[in-house]
């Protein structure tokens, strides 16, 4: 042994010598022993104490020995059986040579070792015994992380955690449950990845990212990790809004009322699939990035159309074939990002179950197809809406329970959120079984409100009438409640749903409960265009949108003057606007015949005149930036194919601009 | 400052001996030796030290159960383990029985003192 003799060098060896001749003779006692024992116990106690100072000063072999022999013991006593001969024999050998070990270390062996490799030799002995045993459920509880998803309240800010474990760490699965332990005691902390547990028995080195629901601010919970040790390249820092939907399981529990249907086949999928978190931005990017892929082949198809012909076949062959693989890695990514409708119900229950108190009334919420995935830009921009004919359901919907066993109905009312695909949409429902919307009141309030003539009032069914809630300012209610508010936002629920190019559709029966149909795209980043010229400038509009084209001969009609007239289309008379007009924009149309897109929105179908329809397009959307998000009529941005940026248009905005410069010219 | 009291449990009079002069040498005062668990968690009420080091696999009672009596006891109280290498589920046992910190065998004194002083917060 070269080092230099450790100070506590004979304590060692006469602690470790007394401790060998106990373990020889509880070994040679173990064969008698209950099976699985407290002898087992003390065995495995002395040759890990043996192992801990030999470690303390150097003694490699001691260490290598020791703990494949306790390894071995522990394995022996998990068997809970008689041990095999051949074991205590293997055991009772470990324990000479540790005595010989030990004796070498302090110089009292009476010869030098003959053999250098024979404690390595006898570990592995020992770890192949071990290794041919069965493996048993560890006789110590492992520590497990279990329980239910941590609940937070969704109005708590969310901050974004992250921290390294030092290289040197031995042992990241202790140090992380330390950092997570401290989290806790922060906030609720609602992810941490990887887990404390996954983290056992690695390297150190890792990259720990947490998520944590705190009122504390940023420089808090980040000071909070001075008293730890191995922990490096803290980061905390305020999480994106995107995050802050949280399930909230117990929520539900504690509502009691409240049940959801789970959505079985679609459970167990989830649940076998493995799963890695990824930052939504990187799929953003990701998604970006397989749209450049889909632009730059659209752009080599256009270079190919200018090769001559034998030439342009072979290219254009293989840029289908590459353009059917960037669809593919297109679609895959827009799944990807594909959140289930569970996100949006399960932050309601608790928002249902206090609301319904306060009312004075007893709901029952049933959630359908929960498993059902939507795009994420969808989810989100669906959150508020949802919420709002959640609460106007509770609010005015359902009657209180009074009420409701008066009427002969059950106690609680019943409320269903159902989502369900169909095709390339999602139909989300929300239906209760209230009194349903008064008709004849929508009506008469939108006489009130000069929004529906008298005249027209025998033409106006009943279905009809229920849609007349989807205009600003109709409630059917006089007194504004403090919870939903007047008017109900319907107009403004109706409004987001079209925004996403979706349709909202309500079907009511007094007395009987009522229904949204909520139709959505699965996706709102592919959207298909027709693109149209005016004043030089190209323009999308959405074809969802699009009614027909067509054309007309304005000459005969007084000129170039005009900003709304009608035009008979498809045997209806609609009206006619200019979209140069509405854009201030000049118009280059030639003279005569000028082409005509023809829009519905809102049930009500209008003709914008262009200066030219240029085509079709599918393009992939993306959101306005401020401050051009604020300018009305305007949806989105896309790229051409051609890599010219295109503005899309918004029908429904567009309409409120023309109904609004009518509404001046006829003040002036 | 004041002097620092630490209660060093160990079954191993090694393992006690090499804690107490890491601990001596760097200032604190060792306030007791404990080689059990039942010792451990008297002393600890006894002696009230500002720092425990505890080992894990000891007669009597565990590491893990003294941590988890010392701790029931007072809950401010700063237990470190003392674990050797391959024992981290019975470490993280402990933590969650309410131990402080840990350090891993064999280790150097600089590795003890630094875990120390960082969980004292010097």
């Amino acid at each position: 042994m070269a080092h230099a003799p450790h100070k506590y060098l004979h304590a060692f060896v006469a602690e470790a010598t007394e401790q060998l001749e106990q373990l020889a003779s509880e070994l040679v006692r173990i064969e008698q022993e209950v099976p699985g024992g407290a002898l087992w116990d003390s065995i495995f106690r002395r040759v890990h104490s043996v192992k801990g100072s030999a470690a303390t000063i150097g003694l490699s072999g001691v260490v290598a020995i020791a703990h494949a022999a306790e390894t071995l013991i522990g394995k022996l006593k998990a068997q809970q059986a008689k041990p095999e001969r051949t074991h205590v024999d293997l055991l009772l050998q470990a324990t000479d040579e540790l005595v010989q070990e030990v004796q070498h270390a302090s110089g009292t062996a009476h010869a030098p070792r003959a053999d250098e490799g024979a404690p390595l030799a006898l570990a592995a002995r020992l770890a192949e015994a071990s290794r041919v045993l069965p493996d048993l459920p560890a006789p110590l509880p492992a520590p497990r992380i279990v329980g239910q998803k941590p609940v937070a309240d969704p109005g708590t800010p969310r901050l974004d955690v992250a921290f390294s474990l030092s290289k040197a760490c031995q042992a990241p699965g202790a140090r992380s449950l330390i950092v997570q332990r401290k989290l806790k005691g922060l906030g609720v902390l609602l992810e941490m990845d990887p887990q404390p547990a996954a983290l056992m028995q690695k390297k150190g080195g890792v990259r720990v990212t947490a998520l944590l629901a705190t009122t504390r601010p940023p420089d808090e919970v980040r000071a909070a990790f001075d008293g730890i040790p191995e922990v490096e390249e803290v980061e905390v820092s305020a999480a994106p809004v995107a995050n802050a939907p949280e399930p909230a399981p117990q929520a539900a529990e504690e509502a009691g009322a409240i049940r959801a249907v789970p959505d079985t086949a679609a459970t167990e999928e989830t649940r076998t699939d493995a799963t890695v978190r990824v930052r939504a931005q990187a799929l953003d990017q990701l998604l970006d990035q397989a749209a450049e892929v889909l632009h730059g082949i659209a752009r080599l198809r256009e270079a190919v159309r200018t090769l001559p012909e034998n030439a342009a076949t072979q290219f254009e062959a293989e840029i289908d074939r590459l353009r059917r693989t960037a669809r593919d890695l297109h679609g895959r990514v827009m799944n990807a990002r594909l959140t289930p409708f569970s996100s949006l119900t399960e932050r309601l229950p608790r928002a249902i179950r206090d609301l319904a108190h306060r009312l004075g009334k007893e709901v029952e919420l049933e959630v359908q197809g929960g498993a059902v995935e939507l795009d994420r830009t969808v989810i989100e921009a669906l959150a508020d809406p949802l919420t709002h004919l959640v609460r106007n359901a509770v609010d005015h919907g359902l009657e209180t329970s009074a009420q409701r066993i008066s009427m002969g109905k059950s106690v609680r009312g019943l409320l269903v959120l159902s989502a369900r695909r169909e095709r390339d949409k999602v139909l989300v429902e929300v239906s209760d079984d209230g009194a349903g919307f008064d008709g004849e009141r929508l009506r008469q309030r939108a006489i009130d409100m000069g929004v529906l003539s008298p005249d027209k009032l025998p033409d106006v069914t009943e279905q009809q009438s229920y849609e007349l809630a989807f205009l600003p300012g109709l409630s059917t209610r006089d007194e504004a409640t403090e919870l939903s508010g007047r008017g109900v936002g319907l107009d403004a629920v109706k409004a987001a749903v079209e925004r996403l190019g979706g349709k909202i559709g309500l079907r009511s029966a007094p007395g009987k409960g009522s229904r949204f149909t909520l139709e959505l795209p699965l996706s709102v980043s592919m959207a298909n265009l027709l693109l149209v010229q005016v004043g030089g400038e190209l323009y999308g509009l959405p074809m969802t949108r699009i009614v027909a084209t067509t054309e007309y001969d304005l000459s005969a009609r007084g000129g170039e003057g005009f900003e709304a007239r009608s035009l008979a289309v498809m045997g209806q008379l609609v009206r006619a606007y200019s979209l140069a007009k509405l854009f201030g924009l000049p118009s280059l149309a030639p003279p005569g015949p000028r082409p005509f897109a023809v829009l519905e929105v809102d049930g009500i179908t209008f003709a914008l005149s262009v200066d030219r329809l240029v085509g079709q397009e599918e393009a992939v959307l993306k959101p306005l930036f401020p401050p051009i998000d604020r300018i009305k009529g305007l949806a989105g941005t896309t790229v051409l194919g051609n890599g010219r940026p295109l503005l899309v248009l918004d029908p429904r905005g567009l309409h409120e601009l023309a109904e609004a410069s009518q509404r001046l010219r006829g003040a002036a | 400052m004041p002097q620092r009291r630490v209660l060093i449990v160990d079954d191993a009079l090694f393992m006690r001996n090499t804690l107490r002069d890491i601990f001596t040498g760097a200032g604190f005062a060792v306030a007791g030796e404990a080689d059990d668990g039942v010792q451990a968690v008297n002393l600890f009420r006894d002696l009230k030290p500002d720092l425990v080091t505890m080992d894990i696999v000891m007669p009597y009672k565990s590491g893990i159960d003294a941590t988890r009596e010392i701790v029931q006891h007072d809950p401010n109280a700063v237990v470190i383990m003392c674990s050797a290498l391959g024992q981290e589920s019975l470490v993280m046992e402990a933590i969650e029985a309410g131990a402080t910190d840990f350090i891993v065998k064999p280790f150097r004194g600089e590795d003890v003192l630094a875990v120390v002083k960082k969980v004292l917060g010097e």
